[in-house]
């Protein structure tokens, strides 16, 4: 079978597209259309931008072979700093985001510096700074819900072009840089390298340490995106908003082709598998199955794609063992 | 004295490699049997179809008389064959008497008999002479003390056969000593073993037969060693072949200001008095066994380990480098390291980025931005000059052979532009062929005035390249000689050298 230039390399993010499409249409087809209708559409689109965010916030520290646990209270706080700024302090909107983006970042390179200067692994840290990020969070919103604030913001959420939401755009021009920084910027070939192999990137003159910083820095600024994602998309915020990101974060970079071990990205895999993730949601809502149905189908298909992907690897390996045994 | 192990006329071939040629063996019980050969010789290749990893292509196998194919090692345990492995096989977290019984631990109602394991341990240990905490986690021993470790683990599984692969290299004198005598025990008990070593003067201490193999061929079988004199057993060890490519000698001007230059140097490692000078266009060789501190000491200087003492001069001036960057970047050393795999190349990149990861800031356009074109022409300039294989820039390096995976590991330095470059066991684990092109290229770059420093224990191979060979025993240098480029005589005098320390 000949595949698109595009997808040389890349048997994950064309099977996942062919998958994206099927689910597509057999949506629209058993729902006699209904699922093309704007409003049903609107709302398929709107709620996948989070989900690309965190996804890729996800992606770049699972590309130094790491993990950040941290994704949800890291996106809980900053959604409520920016909510607290606009409702209680009426800091106008631009600034309020700009100090929400700041603050992600600033929580992703305290992250790295931690990671650094502990050597410990970014799982032990990030689970650390979970738990205190937690705290702050629900000291910062209490049980309330904050929605006293400019109701620009959340019209702006609304809004799209040409039947994409703004939100959404926000999040593919998001993916788009992404994917340059990675294949064009030094840091970013520096950041792969060292999740590709951390010794031959230290005797290549690259800093791994460095690396680890950017790359938990960088995952706190996507992280700030989704936070500025999610209030525009939302009425208010609460102390529920980043609970069920964590999940949500690991499944479309791995079911996207990332490989946990380290110095690969897919980047259109992670938002093609955030496609199919909602695709799915919207088949519970509209046959009204059980919400377990979603968790279950998600986690079989995270595991079976891992499993599928170790095993074509091994095959390679195994392929090539032969050719190298050279005495 | 009855033969415990026998080995008639076994072949095995690699794609493009006769790694053994009928090879002829004959071990008995109560001896220690040197099997003797430089590297790539096949020995390897040998004791690998003696424990069951390799299939032979042909020829037999007998164990105390019975015709036996071992399929995989499991089946070379059961037959009462033990070996104790360069690359120690022990699990560092788990206490010496977890390990020793490792393989198959004594049950009792399916759980392990802890009682029956403690007394299997010291049972083995105590046939060893040798005495030691069973509780004790292996991480916190003494290298010859995994080492014993080890052996006593092969000798629960009962094993009669014992293959000792280079056990004495990475252990101290005193510590050789002690091995030796539980060697002797071993013996007297009426093992076979099957003693490989590099070390020549060992080897006479503690062996009573031998077998020489050179290029895959049993060139003396399982003849009593005291009958061969040291000199005549290097002679069949390199052959002739080799010295009849006798390179020419290249001119390097020592009057220069050496490129770079140590003097006294110590580091935290346990490097002493180590002082050269290396000059422009030079190959200087620096020989030594494996665990001689070659390695070491050239990622010392790269500011891996702490230097201690002494002093690092690049082109005649004092300098302190803190780590490989400030050494690629500010001073333009690079080093091609001997663990191609593990550090050399990122095995899942295609070849362009494994070639452009040191010259990134090298291929850029506008906006600092990388220009792909740029990267592509770089790598396929290397890829051409190097006649690297590959079906495009874009082939993973997980999938090229080890010769061309070598040669993408140079390919980065060379991009590079690096004035100095450290290249250390360039051809291990490659084929003949590959090898050749590679001692080519060596001088070649030389020619064009690199300098470089060449990390081998592969004498033929320090001969055929090194301009001067430095040789390195035990974190110190024990010799320094000008390369007549012949073979015989170069490697009686590096010889000596080792010896005369």
């Amino acid at each position: 079978m000949k595949l698109p230039i595009f997808f040389k390399n890349r048997m994950t993010e064309f099977s996942l597209s062919v998958i994206f499409v099927i689910g597509f249409l057999a949506l629209v087809l058993t729902s006699n259309g209904v699922f093309l209708s704007r409003a049903s559409l609107q709302g398929f689109l709107t709620y996948l931008a989070v989900p690309i965010a965190i996804g890729l916030a996800q992606m770049v520290v699972l590309c130094i072979g790491q993990m950040n646990l941290a994704v949800g209270t890291m996106g809980g706080v900053s959604c409520a700093i920016m909510a607290v700024l606009m409702a209680d302090h009426n800091l106008p909107i631009w600034l309020a985001i700009f100090i929400g983006l700041f603050s992600a970042t600033a929580m992703g390179a305290i992250n790295g510096a931690l990671v650094v200067l502990t050597q410990l692994n970014g799982f032990i840290i990030t689970l650390g700074t979970y738990t205190i990020l937690l705290g702050f969070q629900y000291r910062l919103v209490k049980t309330f819900t904050i929605d006293k604030y400019p109701s620009s913001l959340p019209e702006f959420g609304k809004r799209n072009i040409l039947g994409f939401p703004y939100i959404l755009v926000v999040a593919i021009i998001t993916a788009i840089l992404l994917s340059l920084f990675f294949s064009r910027t030094i840091i970013g070939r520096r950041v792969l390298a060292t999740g590709g192999n951390p010794l031959a990137a230290r005797l290549s003159g690259v800093s791994n340490n460095r690396s680890i910083f950017i790359a938990h820095t960088l995952s706190g600024l996507l992280i700030g995106v989704a936070s500025v994602i999610t209030i525009a998309s939302l009425p208010g915020i609460n102390r529920s908003i980043g609970g069920d990101w964590l999940l949500a974060s690991f499944a479309a970079p791995i079911i996207g082709g990332v490989l946990m071990s380290g110095g690969t990205i897919a980047i259109y895999g992670t938002v093609i598998a955030a496609g199919v993730v909602r695709l799915v949601d919207i088949a519970r809502a509209q046959y009204s199955l059980d919400p377990s149905i979603v968790s279950l189908s998600v986690g079989v298909v995270t595991l079976s794609t891992v499993a599928l992907s170790e095993w074509r690897r091994r095959r390679t390996e195994r392929q090539n063992e032969g050719m190298k045994e050279l005495i | 004295m009855s033969n415990q192990l026998l080995i008639s006329k076994v072949s095995k071939a690699f794609p493009g490699v006769q790694a053994l040629n009928e090879v002829n063996l004959n071990l008995t019980s109560g001896t220690v049997h040197a099997l003797l050969g430089e590297n790539g010789a096949g020995k390897s290749t040998l004791i690998k179809i003696i424990t069951g990893v390799y299939l032979a292509d042909s020829g037999s196998l007998k164990v105390e008389g019975v015709e036996k194919s071992f399929h995989n090692p499991i089946e070379s345990t059961h037959s009462g064959i033990a070996v104790v492995h360069q690359e120690r096989n022990l699990i560092p977290e788990f206490s010496v008497e977890e390990n020793i019984t490792l393989h198959n631990p004594p049950l009792k109602l399916g759980i392990i008999d802890r009682k029956e394991r403690t007394r299997l341990a010291k049972q083995a240990l105590e046939t060893l002479g040798f005495e030691i905490d069973l509780t004790e986690r292996v991480k916190n021993l003494s290298v010859a003390q995994m080492q014993l470790v080890e052996i006593a683990k092969a000798l629960v599984t009962n094993a009669k056969i014992i293959l000792l692969d280079e056990p004495t290299a990475s252990i101290t004198g005193s510590e050789t000593s002690k091995l030796f005598d539980v060697i002797k025990r071993l013996k007297s008990q009426g093992n076979a073993i099957l003693f490989v070593s590099h070390k020549l003067e060992e080897v006479y201490e503690i062996c009573d037969t031998v077998t020489v193999l050179r290029d895959g061929v049993s060139v003396l079988e399982s003849m009593p060693l005291a009958d061969y004199k040291q000199g005549e057993i290097v002679d069949l060890m390199v052959g002739r072949h080799l010295a009849e490519r006798k390179a020419e000698t290249r001119r390097v001007d020592r009057n220069a200001t050496p490129v770079i230059e140590l003097k006294n140097l110590q580091t935290s490692l346990g490097h002493r008095n180590i002082s050269l000078s290396l000059y422009p266009g030079e190959v200087l060789g620096m020989y030594g066994l494996v665990g001689a501190g070659r390695s070491e000491l050239a990622r010392s200087i790269l500011g891996l380990h702490a230097i201690t003492g002494g002093e690092i001069l690049v082109n005649g001036s004092v300098v302190k480098i803190r780590n490989f960057t400030e050494a690629l970047h500010k001073y333009r050393i690079g080093y091609v390291t001997e663990n191609r795999k593990e550090e050399g190349l990122f095995l899942d990149f295609p070849v362009r980025k494994n070639i452009s990861v040191t010259i990134l800031a090298k291929i850029l356009q506008r906006l600092s931005v990388i220009n792909p074109k740029k990267e592509d022409d770089i790598a396929t300039k290397y890829v051409d000059r190097l006649g690297i294989k590959v079906v495009d820039n874009n082939q993973l390096a997980l999938t090229l052979s080890g010769g061309n995976q070598q040669k993408v590991s140079v390919s980065k330095w060379l991009a590079a532009e690096t004035k100095i470059l450290i290249i250390d066991e360039p051809t291990v684990g490659v084929d003949v062929r590959t090898k050749a092109s590679f001692h080519e290229l060596i001088t070649e770059l030389a020619n064009e005035g690199l300098s470089i420093i060449l990390i081998s224990s592969d004498l033929a191979e320090m001969v055929a390249v090194a301009d001067r060979i430095l040789v390195m025993r035990r974190y110190e240098f024990v010799g320094d000689l000008d390369n007549s480029k012949d073979y015989q005589s170069m490697s009686r005098s590096i010889m000596n050298s080792i010896q005369a320390s």
